[in-house]
């Protein structure tokens, strides 16, 4: 499958440069530290493109099902609309309020954008496409995703701004309700994977399309579904989008950014969306499996069509109020994951799967 | 009950304190005496015939000699309407307020209050309305109200 | 916790907010993220039309009136112009009537559709909102077609209308409206059974019928609290009583109510813009009346079913060209009032409230004149 394209697996290209760095003499941890500084501008090279693509695309996709065009003026179909908006928002004058709290204010969208970035360290983008396959893979994502939440918070507070503080204290409530329902769904995937590795968990899903998780009824769909709906709220996004909602708090945690701060949170938000959608194929959909195409085009692919799946949920449903936000959490999403891990447990120990 | 009818009743009614009067054009218009006012109210919406639940409007108008205010009431369930009013003077001109007969007259009285200078008795929240907060101008809507930079349409 | 101290504080919502429709501000003491009291304060659209009003002639008052309420400014026009007729006694013709019904129609259509966009955009929902302006746009054009405007008319004219209807008006008229009748499936389909719409709108901002009429609430706020009121039928002007339509009444006076009262007062609208077509008359589109033409001393409150309520205005005149004094009255106003009634007390959260006020479909205009 990806044989034919090895000039990409990245540890040929890591062995390739290794060599090239041992070659010009170069002490030992000089030769690791740049190949990896190499490695991560690359990854976050790859990863602002697509960032750029999705905020473009999303505005293609919202403005063609309000029946209009979206962007058009930027070349063809405006496909060079995000890049010359991220150029004016660099120009733009940094509007900084006298009232802040310095440091924090600073930091919250650097950590933002940190934190939206550190989960592609083990995310498997195809056959031997990972940065580092950490046998703890998807806690360390749990884990680094839930630094958004404290960057909103940081934010929210240090804007000295009733709205953004409003802002900051939802989207904190809202990432604590749902982190329990999105740990639990994907308990049971790795219950039936028996490893926390991403490749692990895509190995296991290899062969037969019916070996994805989505289709192994009766956990997986139920899985999912509860997931996507864990992870629509973890990203942010309508119906979920309480924190920002435009049309009660104006902007939010984000209401006192102005310029590069604001396109940092804004491209955050779209590499969250990315990070989520990722998540549900490499866990769900078998990651980069799939015939003929070579394996990082077929996780490129399946992930863009999630992305597709939240992206018509913005743009469909209305807003959910604070309070239902968190009475569904707990009061049905809680309930029925829990219930969803013991029928995957029973079914695990029966060893009635295939 | 026709435009007629009610001015007859009305007319016959209510101890003979709304007196009509032939400048209505369309509905028919009574005049009252101010300090009959809450009475008048009261009794125009509790009449079990006429039922004036509805307050339409409250306007105040200036003639140059005098202060007029006229209430526009309505029923809703006997489709009847009728407006009522009165004479002030120039100088110190005050009213009752009647939020206690219809709650919904409370706005329109600010707006007397700041644009006529009509004082509302009981209103108990007289503050700036429509005006700038720092207006210091007036009454604007009196007639004999000037500024430096208000300038009258001319003749046409 | 008891020594857990916690207090109230105030946020400024307005005047310039995504959702209050204008500049409106609020004032809102909140405990959390409920709103415990709240406190309109308006003003920052006076325009002081009213007195503008007193240093015009009659004819001149017509343009100003447009900007009163200019999401439906035929009916400012109509409710200026009857007030003129009825102090002067003019005669309006018969085609001038029914075209003045046409559009008075049109443009409620058009003031619900934009109210169907903006209250699902106050609930998050951005795509309903350019799907209500767009069928809204067709009604537009009818309007660029008859009077070269597409948002203050200045169409009804004291004694009849400025110009009459092209001959494309007509058929073009029965497409829009057919087009606006099937789309409104689709609206209700997107939005009735929504979980989500279902939760923030039922049982949210109940209205009492009681409350509303102390209050002077008028218009589809009433009617979605049950009370059948609607001056079309009750106070009947211009030609009114001789359509055959119904007024739709719902009993729960709640968000949900006044949303889909609307919705199925645009069936009712397409209902008499079909039989004011169908019984067009020929004829001339205006009667006699001189320029400057000066009534006799008098005063008149006429009153009109808007969009949004009552439209009222109150003209005394003293004989001369000009009137002596123009009181404009708004259903927005009587709704905005009615606001802290309705929010009070009762633990609404702040996107309750944006949703209350959008549902109330309060223009600022009207409200400051």
């Amino acid at each position: 499958m990806s044989e034919s394209l090895g000039m990409l697996e990245l540890a040929r290209v890591f062995g390739w440069l290794h060599e090239l760095l041992v070659d010009t003499g170069l002490g030992e941890p000089w030769v690791t530290i740049i190949t990896y500084a190499v490695l991560a501008v690359v990854v976050f090279g790859v990863l602002a493109v697509l960032a750029l693509f999705l905020v473009w695309w999303e505005r293609k996709i919202a403005g063609h099902i309000q029946q209009r065009f979206g962007p058009m003026r930027n070349g063809w179909h405006g496909w060079y609309q995000t890049i010359m908006d991220g150029l004016k928002l660099l120009q733009k004058e940094d509007v900084i309020i006298a009232t802040r709290d310095k440091p924090v204010f600073f930091w919250a969208p650097v950590i933002c954008f940190v934190a939206a970035f550190l989960a592609y360290v083990v995310m498997p983008f195809g056959k031997d496409l990972i940065v580092a396959d950490l046998n703890i893979g998807i806690l360390y994502i749990l884990a680094v995703t839930t630094f958004t939440v404290i960057s909103l918070l940081m934010a929210g507070w240090a804007s000295h701004n009733k709205y953004a503080l409003l802002g900051g204290m939802r989207s904190a409530a809202q990432v604590v309700s749902y982190e329990v329902p999105m740990v639990v769904s994907i308990l049971v995937i790795v219950l039936f994977v028996g490893s926390l590795s991403m490749q692990d968990i895509v190995t296991a899903q290899s062969g037969n399309i019916f070996n994805w998780f989505i289709f192994r009824v009766p956990f997986g769909p139920i899985a999912f579904a509860t997931y996507i709906i864990a992870a629509t709220a973890e990203a942010n996004r309508t119906p979920f989008d309480i924190p920002e909602a435009e049309q009660e708090l104006v902007a939010g945690f984000n209401i006192e950014y102005s310029g590069m701060k604001f396109a940092m949170f804004f491209l955050a938000e779209f590499i969250n969306l990315f990070t989520v959608s990722a998540i549900a194929v490499t866990l769900f959909f078998g990651g980069w499996n799939g015939a003929i195409l070579p394996s990082w085009l077929w996780f490129l692919l399946k992930t863009c069509g999630v992305v597709l799946l939240l992206m018509l949920f913005r743009w469909t449903y209305p807003r959910l109020r604070v309070d239902q936000l968190m009475r569904f959490s707990w009061k049905f999403l809680v309930p029925v994951t829990f219930a969803n891990l013991i029928i995957g447990a029973i079914i695990k120990y029966a060893g009635w799967y295939w | 009950m026709t435009r007629e009818e009610l001015k007859s009743y009305v007319e016959g009614h209510f101890d003979g304190k709304l007196k009509s009067l032939d400048t209505g054009r369309y509905d028919p218009i009574f005049e009252i005496q101010p300090s009959d006012l809450i009475t008048v109210a009261k009794a125009l919406r509790d009449d079990e015939s006429l039922k004036m639940d509805f307050l339409c409007n409250l306007g105040a108008v200036d003639t140059c000699e005098k202060l007029e205010v006229v209430y526009s009431v309505a029923s809703t369930t006997k489709n009847l309407r009728l407006d009522f009013k009165f004479s002030l003077p120039y100088d110190n001109p005050e009213v009752d307020s009647i939020k206690e007969v219809w709650p919904g007259i409370d706005w329109y009285e600010r707006e007397i209050w700041e644009l006529y200078g009509i004082n509302v008795r009981n209103h108990g929240n007289l503050k700036q309305f429509l005006l700038p907060d720092d207006w210091d101008q007036g009454n604007p809507m009196r007639k004999d109200w000037d500024a430096p930079d208000f300038i009258r349409m001319p003749e046409v | 916790m008891p020594d857990l101290r916690t207090q109230e504080y105030m946020v400024n919502m307005g005047p310039h907010h995504p959702s209050t429709h204008g500049v409106c501000r609020l004032i809102l003491t909140m405990d959390g993220e409920k709103v415990v009291d709240i406190e309109p304060v308006i003003g920052y659209l006076h325009r002081s039309l009213e007195k503008v009003c007193e240093n015009r002639t009659y004819a001149q008052c017509i343009p100003i009136m447009d900007r009163f309420e200019y999401v439906t400014s035929m009916s400012t026009n109509q409710v200026f112009s009857l007030a003129a007729e009825r102090l002067a006694e003019i005669e309006v013709p018969e085609r001038a009537e029914y075209l003045r019904v046409i559009m008075l129609e049109l443009n409620r259509i058009a003031s619900h559709l934009l109210f169907y966009g903006t209250t699902a955009m106050d609930c998050g929902a951005l795509t309903p909102f350019l799907y209500g302006l767009r069928e809204r746009e067709l009604i537009i054009d009818l309007f660029e077609m008859t009077c070269g405007q597409r948002l203050t008319y200045n169409y009804i004219w004291v004694g009849g209308v400025s110009k009459d209807i092209p001959p494309e008006f007509e058929p073009k008229c029965r497409e829009a409206i057919k087009i606006i009748g099937e789309k409104l499936d689709d609206y209700q389909g997107l939005l009735n059974e929504n979980p989500i719409w279902l939760a923030r709108m039922k049982d949210v901002g109940i209205l009492d019928p009681d409350l509303a009429i102390a209050w002077g609430v008028s218009g589809p706020v009433l009617r979605a609290s049950g009370v059948k009121y609607d001056l079309r039928k009750d106070d009947p002007y211009s030609i009114y009583d001789k359509f055959d339509f119904d007024i739709p009444t719902l009993e729960a006076g709640d968000n949900f109510d006044r949303y889909l009262l609307r919705i199925e007062e645009i069936k009712q609208s397409i209902r008499i813009i079909e039989q004011a077509l169908d019984g067009l008359p020929e004829g001339p589109i205006r009667g006699k009346v001189k320029a400057n033409f000066k009534p006799p001393e008098g005063e008149v409150y006429c009153r009109i079913e808007n969009s949004r309520g009552e439209m009222g205005v109150y003209i005394r005149s003293d004989g001369s060209k000009k009137p002596l004094r123009v009181k404009m009255r708004g259903g927005s106003f009587n709704q905005l009032q009615v606001l802290p009634e309705i929010v009070r007390g009762k633990g609404y959260y702040i996107a309750d409230l944006v949703a209350i006020f959008a549902t109330l479909d309060i223009i600022l205009p009207e409200v400051d004149r």
